[in-house]
């Protein structure tokens, strides 16, 4: 039959197949990392503490950290989850459970654009402390913890009452991420309408811990009292009222308890830190193929339509 | 109906199509007499068609490789449904048990976890409702805004089984839930349902901004109020006149205060998780009301209907070839 030996019936025939099985939808799995975060985030108030830059404006810490997340939550795959909590005094609050990125961006944008300092319930600032309830809340959990702060306690931590981290080592995957500048910066100071009342001064702020004792040699305290003033009684001044990153402070609080640390430079700098943490787990993603028959079907028509 | 494609460079593969239009494909049959055949309407038609149809075929497979969808669609739908903002109370005292004893769970479910089960099913079972998710302790949290996505919901409702937070300031949360309807249209109910175990006083201030806000959002209020054992109840009648203050039995006057706000109320005393689930089913029997609501229609992959036709047109191709003189 003629028909048999036209190499242009043959052509059609391929593309033909070709096209049926595009049409099937075959599709290829792929590996692909997924992650399971969950982002708490320091709300104390040295976080509105100007020293990021955005568009040439000053940014709050808290504010970049908003705009870091934002971005990284288009960054991720979809299937991960995400997951947002806030910390202030000594505990943190999970706002809601891991929520897949995809379907849930909206809601988790609108979470994300929501945190303020005002939601905090209490104003200390006992990172040590946060870190080890939020620690203990993520024990032997799926989730991934990245713990954004500044590392500024408040009042200062007396190393005498520090929580011990060590205990969590191993337990949980995790990331501190040290958001704020090297050099101190003033802290604005807000009242209760979120009006803006100009900066806190050194006497608003206490410079140190007066609970339980010391941690100094009594003899090297002056005017040190065991029971009346176990701190001594010389009023301190310091520069707590000014706020930068402390991050030798939070390299410390990330090695006792196992967790990475990295610093927050720029809105990037997250994603390359989640990249390397190993968090991901290995997840499938169903790839569609059909356009790769589709593409041989035409191939097979130009070729056809080409030969004259 | 607006279609998109995922792939616009692909487009260019648009090209292909002109190939059929500018050459033959088919197998020319160079005899003189052919010239001398007028040229006959009839056959200049099927000339067209048979490579339209080639054009065609390969504008179907381009499209379909760029991945071509209709974009999401928004219906209007009329059912019955509500905008609804949970607001939860997040203090230390929602993770003790009911007042009353919980027969069928031995009375060891601590009142959040019974709370947290039952949201979660009248979540489920509010197919068309817009939920949002409020929480407060002594500041009000913003958990996740009015949304359809239940599982969000849910992801937000689950968070609750971690540990609490310290103490109670209502009012602040009341004010945090019903900024949730700023800017939404006014259609179908909106509902604040309160879940909580406790009461603060609230002060001055703020009641007569939750009074004035309350008013202009037109919010119907369900107070669940789960008891604790040996605390007092929203009806109690204090048995000294001298403890009828707000400070003594804040339950009481918050329920009082909700009474006279002039707006739909209703507070169910919850001593264990069965009223706790008449309550929810009252509200999920009361708050049937008809609502325009825009039904969300995902977008479409119109990429395997393009492969279909392209397969077809392919085989008519075939067809067509078929029939070709043989000479």
């Amino acid at each position: 039959m003629t028909l048999v030996k036209d190499f242009r019936f043959w052509l059609l025939a391929a593309a033909l197949g070709l096209a049926l099985i595009a049409a099937a939808g075959p599709t290829r799995v792929a590996r692909q990392p997924l992650y399971r975060l969950v982002f708490v985030v320091d709300i104390t108030r040295s976080m509105n503490t100007e020293d990021y830059q955005s568009d040439g404006q000053p940014v709050s810490r808290l504010e970049f950290v908003k705009q870091t997340l934002r971005r990284q939550l288009l960054a991720l795959p979809c299937q991960s989850q995400v997951g947002l909590g806030v910390f202030t005094e000594r505990r943190s609050v999970v706002l809601f459970e891991p929520i897949e990125v995809c379907a849930g961006f909206a809601e988790i944008d609108a979470a994300i654009a929501a945190l303020d300092w005002r939601m905090a319930w209490a104003a200390d600032s006992r990172i040590a402390s946060g870190l080890a309830s939020t620690l203990e809340a993520f024990k032997n959990s799926r989730d991934s913890l990245v713990f954004f702060s500044d590392g500024q306690e408040a009042p200062p931590p007396n190393p005498r009452y520090q929580p011990d981290l060590t205990v969590f080592k191993g337990q949980v995957k995790g990331l501190i991420v040290g958001v704020g500048g090297d050099q101190a910066a003033p802290i604005p100071k807000f009242d209760a309408n979120g009006k803006r009342l100009g900066f806190y001064r050194p006497e608003d702020v206490p410079h140190r811990s007066t609970f339980g004792e010391s941690d100094l040699n009594p003899e090297k305290i002056e005017g040190y009292d065991a029971r009346n003033a176990p701190f001594g009684s010389r009023a301190v001044s310091g520069d707590e009222h000014l706020s930068r990153l402390h991050e030798d402070y939070l390299r410390k609080l990330a090695g006792d308890s196992g967790l990475r640390y990295q610093r927050l430079t720029d809105t990037g700098s997250l994603g390359v830190a989640l990249q390397d943490s190993g968090f991901a787990e290995p997840g499938q993603a169903e790839t569609g193929i059909a356009w790769q028959f589709a593409g041989l079907a035409v191939l097979a028509l130009a070729a056809l339509y080409w030969r004259n | 109906m607006n279609l998109a494609v995922e792939q616009p460079w692909l487009l260019a593969g648009l090209l292909f199509c002109a190939l059929p239009l500018l050459r033959y494909g088919q197998r020319v049959a160079g005899h003189p007499a052919l010239d001398l055949i007028p040229a006959d309407g009839l056959s200049l038609a099927v000339d067209a068609a048979i490579r339209l149809l080639g054009a065609l075929a390969l504008a179907g497979l381009v499209l379909g490789m760029a991945g071509i969808y209709r974009t999401e669609q928004q219906v209007e739908r009329i059912g019955h449904g509500a905008h609804i903002v949970l607001l939860l109370d997040r203090s230390n005292s929602m993770d003790q048990t009911f007042a009353g004893t919980a027969a069928e769970t031995g009375g060891a479910e601590s009142k959040a976890a019974a709370a947290r089960r039952l949201l979660s099913q009248f979540v489920e079972r509010r197919e068309h409702d817009l939920i949002g998710v409020a929480a407060y302790s002594t500041s009000p949290l913003f958990v996740t805004p009015l949304t359809e996505n239940k599982q969000a919901v849910a992801a937000a409702i689950a968070a609750t089984a971690r540990p609490a937070l310290a103490y109670t300031n209502v009012s602040k949360g009341l004010a945090l839930a019903l900024s949730y309807f700023d800017q939404r249209p006014a259609v179908g109910a909106r509902i604040v349902l309160l879940v909580s175990d406790g009461a603060a006083v609230i002060d001055p201030d703020s009641e007569a901004k939750l009074r004035e806000l309350f008013q202009r959002q037109q919010v119907r209020l369900y107070w669940v109020f789960l008891r604790t054992a040996n605390s007092p109840g929203l009806f109690d009648q204090p048995s000294d006149p001298r403890d009828d203050n707000a400070q003594a039995m804040p339950e009481r006057y918050l329920h009082l205060f909700f009474s006279s706000l002039h707006i739909p109320y209703q507070a169910y005393q919850a001593e264990d998780p069965g009223a706790m689930r008449q309550a929810i089913e009252d509200i999920n029997r009361l708050e049937q009301q008809p609502l325009h609501y825009f039904e969300r229609i995902p977008k479409q992959d119109l990429a395997p209907l393009c492969y279909r036709s392209a397969a077809l047109l392919l085989l008519l191709l075939i067809a067509v070839k078929a029939c070709e003189a043989k000479c």
